[in-house]
């Protein structure tokens, strides 16, 4: 099916939304139908009240990071040949915080504070994963 | 009755809150070890046998007298209870095995405290049994069922990502408190530092030569800002604490360590296993809010205030941790931490001693039991080189806010 060798998400009932989202190249955020907050990890009630009523909402796509690390070492041996690679967690303008990667950063200098925005990287026929790059602020 | 102050002359329980009947009845009445190492040949069982002997050696009891179990790391890395209940021949009445974390270290021990206090059991052995080395593939790689948690949990895997072992965690973590506070690699260093001064009084340890700042600069980086002796070791041991009421104990071979205090884990939103409150990762809000006396009731259970501490005990399996942990618990406030550890305050003969056995970072990686261990030592006043004079009363706090009050 696939040469791929990276660990894939586990996908399920809760986050199947957001996945499908990045198939179609759309960011979505599970969003409270009563009191209007989007939250990530994806659950099926409403962290800040609780509700069940959960609605898909297309989220702008740009935030800044919050935090990141480059990885030197190669916990995975699929990783091994990207060493060292980032990892950040970007805050979206919306409020939560997703863990992802920024994409074609060349020579500039990942920093805290950038502003960033989303890509979409299709794997395979099953998997697309976000990412961002950076913007002018 | 119920006590709320440690001052009195011998053991006895404490009220867990003022007002409340839970009475919080405990002692650790013997500690062992195996030898520790990297490779170790033995299995995880084996290892487990050699520290359950020693500690019951140690408190004077019987294989028969142990009736509870609780199992901090299970398999892969460690036995299972029921392994361990059928390989000993115990005869086991009360059960606690948490999941495979090294968070669980502290509610482990408070789960034999809560048995016993409760009758559930006479005598509960905490039993950590650990073969990191012939599991390192499992560490952070593609066995580690922690990684692979349907979106990581609150300990920031992303797999997907290529972030998929603890400290990755922590260096996310450690990048942002660095770029709030200006904290720095150079002062982070402190703490290996440190933890390998201890190490080097501490003949079971087994990094045994002391680490310059030189070295710790120069040392290859692992995941940013984390250098490789911001990481714990990768080793191997077994280490047992034996826990029963003040009255048994008191019957006992040794000098009875009491429980004076204790809180539990804190979990929610504002939460990150390696970070402090609101730290802005995961899903924490990013504004650092006022100390709550929720945090600190460990500090009102045991009638103490820190300037009473002799010593603090933590789970080190990376630098950053213990300055989260020190801040936690309020000895510095918010991002004060990385210049507080400097000049030495965190070693023997400082302010505040910090895991004086030489920790997870430089005696041995047996999830916190061996710094445990280390705590009865020094309250039986049997730590040798490592000695706190006087010592009393030690806190044990991890950078996930538990904690548990042990005195003399």
């Amino acid at each position: 099916m696939t040469s791929y060798r990276k660990p894939r998400p586990r996908i399920g009932p809760d986050n199947a939304p957001f996945w499908q989202g990045c198939r179609a190249h759309r960011l979505m955020l599970p969003t409270c139908g009563a009191c209007g907050k989007p939250h990530l990890p994806p659950a099926p009630v409403c962290p800040f009240c609780f509700c069940d009523d959960i609605v898909w909402q297309e989220a702008s796509g740009r935030g800044h990071i919050s935090t990141f690390t480059i990885v030197h070492k190669a916990w995975f041996p699929a990783f091994r040949d990207e060493t060292p690679y980032n990892v950040v967690q970007v805050e979206l303008d919306e409020g939560p915080r997703l863990t992802s990667r920024i994409v074609g950063a060349g020579d500039q200098k990942i920093a805290i504070g950038q502003r960033v925005e989303v890509v979409f990287t299709d794997i395979d026929e099953q998997l697309t994963l976000h990412g961002f790059r950076i913007v002018a602020a | 009755m119920c006590w709320s102050s440690p001052a009195r002359p011998s053991g006895g329980s404490y009220c867990a809150r003022t007002g409340d009947d839970v009475n919080i009845d405990a002692a650790i009445v013997g500690i062992g070890t195996s030898a520790f190492g990297r490779g170790l040949t033995e299995s995880q069982l084996a290892l487990a046998a050699q520290a359950f002997k020693s500690a019951l050696a140690d408190a004077g009891l019987e294989r028969s007298d142990v009736d509870g179990l609780s199992v901090h790391l299970g398999w892969p890395l460690g036995p299972d209870y029921d392994r361990i209940a059928e390989a000993f021949g115990l005869e086991i009445r009360y059960v606690n095995q948490a999941w495979l974390h090294g968070r669980f270290v502290t509610s482990a021990l408070q789960h034999a405290m809560l048995a016993v206090s409760a009758g559930l059991a006479d005598v509960v052995a905490c039993v950590t049994a650990v073969s990191f080395t012939r599991e390192r593939g499992f560490l952070g790689g593609p066995g580690d069922v922690e990684g692979n948690r349907e979106e990581g949990g609150t300990h920031g895997e992303a797999p997907p990502y290529g972030l998929t072992a603890p400290a990755g965690g922590a260096a996310i973590a450690m990048q942002r408190y660095m770029h709030l506070y200006g904290a720095t690699s150079a002062q982070l260093a402190a703490v290996p530092i440190a933890m390998r001064n201890h190490a080097c009084r501490n003949p079971r340890a087994i990094m045994q030569e002391p680490l310059t700042l030189t070295a710790h600069q120069a040392a290859r980086m692992v995941v940013d800002p984390l250098r490789l002796f911001d990481c714990c070791l990768i080793s191997d041991g077994a280490a047992v604490v034996l826990v029963a009421r003040t009255a048994r104990a008191r019957d006992l071979r040794q000098k009875p360590v009491r429980v004076i205090g204790m809180q539990g884990t804190r979990s929610g939103r504002d939460e990150f296993i390696f970070a402090p409150r609101s730290l802005g990762i995961n899903q924490q809000s990013a504004r650092r809010s006022a100390d709550r006396q929720i945090d600190f009731e460990v500090f009102a259970q045991a009638g103490l205030s820190r300037k009473d501490v002799q010593g603090f005990y933590t789970y080190d399996a990376s630098s950053p941790l213990v300055l989260f942990a020190l801040e936690r618990f309020g000895y510095c406030a918010a991002g004060e931490a990385a210049a507080w550890v400097q000049g030495g305050r965190i070693e023997l003969g400082g302010a505040l001693p910090v895991n004086t056995s030489g920790g997870l970072l430089s005696e041995a990686h047996v999830a916190g039991w061996n710094s445990i261990c280390e705590m009865v030592r020094q309250l039986r006043g049997t730590a040798g080189a490592s000695q706190i004079a006087n010592a009393a009363v030690l806190q044990w706090g991890t950078a996930w806010g538990d904690s548990v009050m042990l005195a003399a």
